[in-house]
């Protein structure tokens, strides 16, 4: 009995406060001096800027520019951030030499770098993948590097036992225990990388979802701005939802809920 | 040559860990023989230095002073089995992937590997769970992958380190009969740690007491009752007397 009640009340409570953030939208909306555009217009402007385009190209395909950016970064990030934590976890005199630089590096925002990154790189696509890969490969390093510190010591010493030697301990013990922790980074990393993808497109871009923002803003075309600011989200939530499924396919002993 | 030479021969271990300055001697001049094939029982209050004593046998630990002699030379890693009492499994590998490991570490290729495999996942009575991870199994059967993971390297030396410390008592009971079959079926050394004296009669060909901590050996005890022994038995009873009212206090 109490368990169908949670049931129900786990499907309604986000029916609810989802309508509720709507209404609370509408009425702001409505106010005399508003400013925002109210959930009708928005969604009208969503579905006319999927068919009508804005500097030729309709919204799945500013969408798919913006992703597109957003992939090629992550794929590298995965592969350069990955193997950076693994030496840095692994090696001490690498983590001696590194850290240091790496420190320094770490807490600078990925959207300062965008005025020297176009002054070297151009207004291309480049730049804006290089950008959201200096947003993605940083808590991908962070999170591999500090699972391998705190992989359970026991392991090791089974490991040990059993006669693995050096680079064994690395490739069966430590790598496939620290999948879990690396994987949390990959996803912190997607959605740190989709954030860094809108901002630099906001500063110079022809196409992709933080350009359409800035178009929004030159021509006062706030259900533009409101519109895109969805889709937005929508999307990282997509994204993340895709990936935490991928977790429980790539690492059952951790996330799937077989007992 | 005697049936019963010495496996192993430690002589004189000390260790002593420094910690924030204060240093504590966990072991001190810890001298004994572990004989071919003999089951013996360490048996000592918690706290007293067992697992380090272990660790140090399995060299994932260096002593500060004194020797360990191996009959036939030092083994290398992988040479000597060890059961842990937190089961260390590896929880991204299945029944069968864990069993296998020391073989495949070995560089034994997976054919041969997964057979040999197999006649140890079926010795612990597992048949038909090869494919489970450990997180899907209870803890008795964990402990029993644990022991056909040790097994299975054939190494001729077994170290278990309370193995079955962390089990409730009912499975605790199937787990000691289930342990001295599997002695039985494939002779080895075990040198087993305990911090139970039931446990350590009802299994052991002989039982050295520990100390508490600096530990040495206090007292050995060789256990002659017919196995399977019983709990009530007068002798079984007697012999948890002697030893009971010999066991240091661990305060």
């Amino acid at each position: 009995m109490k368990h169908n009640k949670d049931r129900i009340l786990s499907m309604l409570l986000p029916l609810i406060s989802l309508g509720l953030f709507f209404v609370l939208w509408f009425w702001l909306a409505r106010a005399e001096d508003s400013m925002i555009p109210t959930p009708y217009e928005t969604l009208l402007r969503l579905l006319e800027i999927c068919r009508k385009p804005i500097s030729k190209a309709t919204l799945p395909i500013h969408i798919w520019v913006s992703l597109r950016r957003v992939l090629i970064a992550f794929f590298c990030a995965i592969v350069m951030g990955v193997s950076f934590g693994v030496a840095l976890g692994w090696n001490r005199t690498f983590r001696a030499l590194v850290n240091p630089i790496f420190e320094i590096l770490r807490p600078i925002p990925p959207i300062a770098w965008i005025p020297l990154i176009i002054l070297w790189c151009g207004i291309g696509e480049l730049p804006k993948v290089i950008i959201v890969l200096i947003g993605s490969v940083v808590p991908i390093v962070l999170n591999t590097y500090s699972g391998m510190k705190e992989i359970d010591p026991l392991l090791l010493d089974a490991g040990k036992v059993l006669g693995a030697g050096r680079r064994q301990l690395l490739w069966e013990i430590t790598l496939p225990a620290t999948v879990p922790a690396i994987l949390a980074g990959i996803r912190t990393a997607l959605s740190s990388g989709w954030m860094c993808v809108v901002a630099a497109e906001m500063i110079a871009a022809r196409q992709g979802v933080g350009f359409l923002i800035v178009r929004g803003q030159e021509s006062g075309d706030t259900a533009l701005i409101v519109a895109c600011m969805l889709v937005i989200g929508v999307v990282s939530m997509l994204l993340s939802t895709v990936l935490i499924k991928l977790e429980g396919v790539l690492c059952p002993w951790q996330f799937s809920k077989t007992k | 040559m005697a049936v019963l030479e010495n496996k192993i021969s430690v002589r004189n271990l000390c260790k002593t860990y420094e910690m924030k300055g204060n240093s504590h001697e966990v072991l001190r001049n810890m001298s004994f023989d572990v004989r071919e094939n003999e089951f013996l029982v360490l048996l000592g209050p918690g706290q007293c230095g067992k697992t380090v004593l272990l660790n140090i046998l399995a060299e994932l630990e260096q002593p500060d002073g004194g020797e360990i002699v191996f009959a036939g030379g030092r083994p290398r890693m992988g040479e000597i089995g060890f059961v842990f009492q937190k089961y260390a499994l590896f929880p991204w590998k299945t029944v069968m992937g864990n069993v296998e490991m020391s073989l495949k570490l070995r560089g034994v290729d997976k054919e041969t590997r997964r057979a040999a495999a197999q006649e140890y996942i079926d010795m612990v009575g597992l048949s038909g769970f090869e494919k489970a991870l450990p997180k899907q199994l209870s803890g008795g059967m964990k402990q029993r992958v644990g022991i056909a993971r040790a097994y299975a390297s054939e190494a001729s030396i077994m170290l278990m380190d309370e193995p079955f410390g962390a089990l409730d008592a009912q499975t605790r009971y199937q787990m000691e009969d289930e342990i001295l079959r599997i002695c039985e079926k494939k002779k080895r050394t075990v040198v087993f740690v305990t911090n139970n004296v039931e446990e350590a009669i009802y299994l052991g060909d002989r039982i050295l007491l520990l100390s508490s901590r600096p530990s040495s050996v206090k007292e050995e005890y060789v256990v002659d009752l017919p196995r399977p022994r019983k709990h009530t038995d007068p002798a079984f009873l007697a012999l948890r007397n002697r030893i009971v009212s010999n066991t240091d206090l661990n305060i």
